[in-house]
């Protein structure tokens, strides 16, 4: 009774188009006020107490904001150049390029739609022009944008660590090899087509210009070696290493990179043939005297905002998705369903194949993170039941979430791809589908093959001596 | 005129409390890592700071559209019967401020009144925590203004977001950076 009433206001209010933060607390409220002696003064109490207890939710909005600097046209650029000098003389390797660029904004930006607009609006002109066909550069990129939330680190693997209680580093660890592997299965089918369509190949760059467009990404790519190092090492805790990379990320995208902010435009040579103090020293006295004009910059203060924007809005709906979480609990619902299922002699691979199928029909209609905030607390226990490895699911969870990007009506990559090639949403899903078949065989091996998320964690752990 | 100074101070205030709590961690880090020291105090301000932040800006994030939603379903119908679902929404989300505003203050009065201090702070912990209150209060004034403008015909819904046409401007920007020799240098 107290479930059905639960799940009907929750449906009833997300129907309704009411944001997803209010349809949560609301229906759980209503619940726990028509089924439970709670007192709405402890109501409230749990309410805060979800936004304000939960240090490791803090890597959220240090995350959101690093990658709000560092998400621009010129560092999309940069990682493209970088990407085409590395694997662009390799047959079709223009589209592997666009591939890894978009393995490394997607870690960068943590945004799959942000990628496929990002890397996509330049890398799918410059393959048509190269002489690739229009459907497969917008089919690639649609798919490789959506490693955004796979390849840590990742908002929605910290979304999922905070609905399980998981270690968000562990998820970080165990997320690494199952991205790599999804972009070179992606760039190895690209390989295969290429030979047989006969795309281009692109002119070997040489050494010196590799190390120049690599020294270029590299400020952006530090970014995610001080953060996965920092984790991996033990050294620091998700939390810690976000709000390292948000600082780090200011100050690359501001004195470096020089995109945004007061230096904006500036170049580091005033002439072609200054001498390296000179360079140095007015580099430095530029720095320095930007640094406090960079508080008040117009860009700083649209950086901060649309960040704070996003981070309000996620860190709102997990707050009342621990609510939702803490009815769920107190009427032992995921208990009794993982009961029933147990008691049906369902194995833990046909629970998988549930686990997939429910996933991705919720994917076609939600968020990921929402999906994950009302999915999770569900599903989680009656995985650890049947024996599952909870960072196992997590990556489960992640690889569907990535398919439901990529799948109608809300796939937002489809969108974004719509958006930046003009063409209609059913050209792109045309273009899509032979690579979300790709994506599909992916998620069986995920699914099926616990060692591929499993393996860097457990390694890990092995080095440090558990 | 009014609007454009609030609108600013909101953003500002916001902007403060993210600035904030990410160098409050980070200087935490470098203390940490660099002279082995630390502040007792540190990990509960910014857990503070971020809750803040959130139950400040949910109001200004319901003006400014940033809320995500499921409004697939809502967009099927025409215009009056759209306005009528939403209206109806609008009403449920005040429903819950409504509740929350009676749960803070029961609350709030309470260890107000039992005089509970923060953990590391010498702060009265109602203070810390009467953002809950003050929040709610904030996004029911949003939502009454919201009802206004769904009643006068000005809006027909939530004003959610669009992350897919959110992304767009950022494809402007990689095309115009990509023809300078912006995207180049450095």
């Amino acid at each position: 009774m107290t479930t059905a009433a639960l799940f009907f206001l929750l449906l009833l209010c997300l129907i309704s188009g009411m944001p997803i933060a209010f349809a949560l607390g609301l229906s759980s409220v209503t619940t726990i006020m028509l089924f439970s002696n709670d007192s709405i003064a402890s109501i409230a109490l749990k309410l805060f107490a979800a936004e304000s207890e939960h240090y490791t939710l803090l890597a959220i909005p240090f995350f959101i904001l690093s990658s709000a600097f560092l998400s621009t046209g010129g560092v999309a650029n940069r990682i493209i150049n970088f990407a085409i000098d590395c694997v662009g003389w390799i047959r079709g390797g223009l589209a592997m390029a666009s591939v890894m660029a978009c393995m490394i904004f997607a870690a960068v930006s943590g945004s799959s739609p942000a990628t496929v607009a990002a890397i996509g609006s330049i890398v799918i002109v410059g393959m048509v022009k190269a002489g690739y066909p229009e459907e497969l550069a917008a089919g690639v990129i649609t798919n490789a944008g959506t490693l955004g939330i796979l390849i840590p680190p990742s908002i929605v693997m910290l979304v999922y660590a905070a609905a399980t209680e998981e270690s968000a580093a562990r998820l970080f660890m165990a997320g690494l090899l199952p991205g790599l592997m999804m972009g070179s299965m992606l760039m190895l089918v690209i390989y295969f087509v290429a030979r047989v369509k006969k795309l281009p190949a692109q002119p070997w760059v040489g050494f010196k210009n590799l190390l120049r467009s690599s020294v270029s990404a590299g400020w952006g790519l530090m970014m995610i070696v001080i953060v996965l190092g920092s984790i991996y090492g033990g050294i620091a805790s998700p939390t810690e290493a976000a709000a390292v990379s948000a600082v780090y990320a200011y100050f690359i995208a501001i004195f470096i990179y020089r995109d945004m902010g007061p230096l904006k435009g500036v170049p580091w040579k005033e002439n072609e043939n200054d001498s390296l103090a000179k360079i140095v020293s007015r580099n430095l006295i530029l720095t320095v005297t930007a640094l406090p004009k960079s508080i008040f910059d117009k860009d700083v203060r649209n950086v901060f905002r649309d960040a704070s924007k996003v981070s309000i809005m996620l860190l709102f709906i997990i707050g009342n998705a621990m609510l939702f979480a803490h009815v769920l609990t107190t009427e032992r619902i995921p208990h009794h369903l993982a009961e029933m299922i147990v008691s049906w002699g369902l194995p833990a691979w046909g629970f998988l194949i549930v686990v997939n199928i429910l996933l991705l029909m919720a994917g076609n209609f939600m968020e990921p993170s929402a999906i994950i905030l009302i999915m999770a607390p569900i599903l989680f226990p009656i995985a650890v039941k049947l024996g599952i490895d909870p960072i196992h699911l997590g990556i489960i969870m992640v690889v569907n979430m990535e398919i439901g990007m990529i799948t109608p009506p809300v796939g937002l990559n489809l969108f974004v791809t719509a958006g930046i090639t003009g063409h209609n949403l059913t050209w792109v899903v045309k273009a899509a589908v032979p690579w979300l078949m790709l994506l599909l065989f992916f998620l069986i091996l995920i699914t099926y093959i616990p060692q591929i998320s499993l393996f860097l964690p457990e390694y890990i752990d092995h080095l440090k001596g558990y | 005129m009014l609007i454009r100074i609030i609108n600013s101070i909101e953003e500002s205030i916001i902007a403060i409390l993210l600035a904030s709590m990410t160098l409050l961690v980070f200087v935490e880090v470098v203390l940490r890592f660099g002279f082995g020291m630390g502040f007792m105090w540190g990990e509960e301000v910014a857990l503070h700071l971020s809750a803040w932040m959130v139950l400040f800006g949910v109001s200004y994030g319901i003006k400014v559209g940033s809320h995500i939603g499921v409004d697939a379903l809502v967009k099927i119908f025409p215009e009056t019967v759209r306005r009528v679902i939403s209206g109806v929404a609008v009403i449920a989300c005040l429903a819950y401020t409504g509740i929350f505003m009676k749960g803070a203050w029961v609350y709030l009065s309470k260890i107000q009144m039992l005089g509970i201090e923060m953990e590391d702070l010498p702060l009265p912990k109602w203070i810390a925590h009467s953002i809950l209150f003050i929040g709610m209060v904030l996004i029911a004034i949003r939502l009454l203004i919201l009802l206004w403008s769904i009643a006068t015909g000005k809006a027909d819904g939530f004003n959610l977001t669009d992350e897919a046409k959110d992304s767009m401007h950022l494809a402007e920007e990689a095309v115009a950076s990509s023809t300078t020799e912006g995207g180049k240098s450095v």
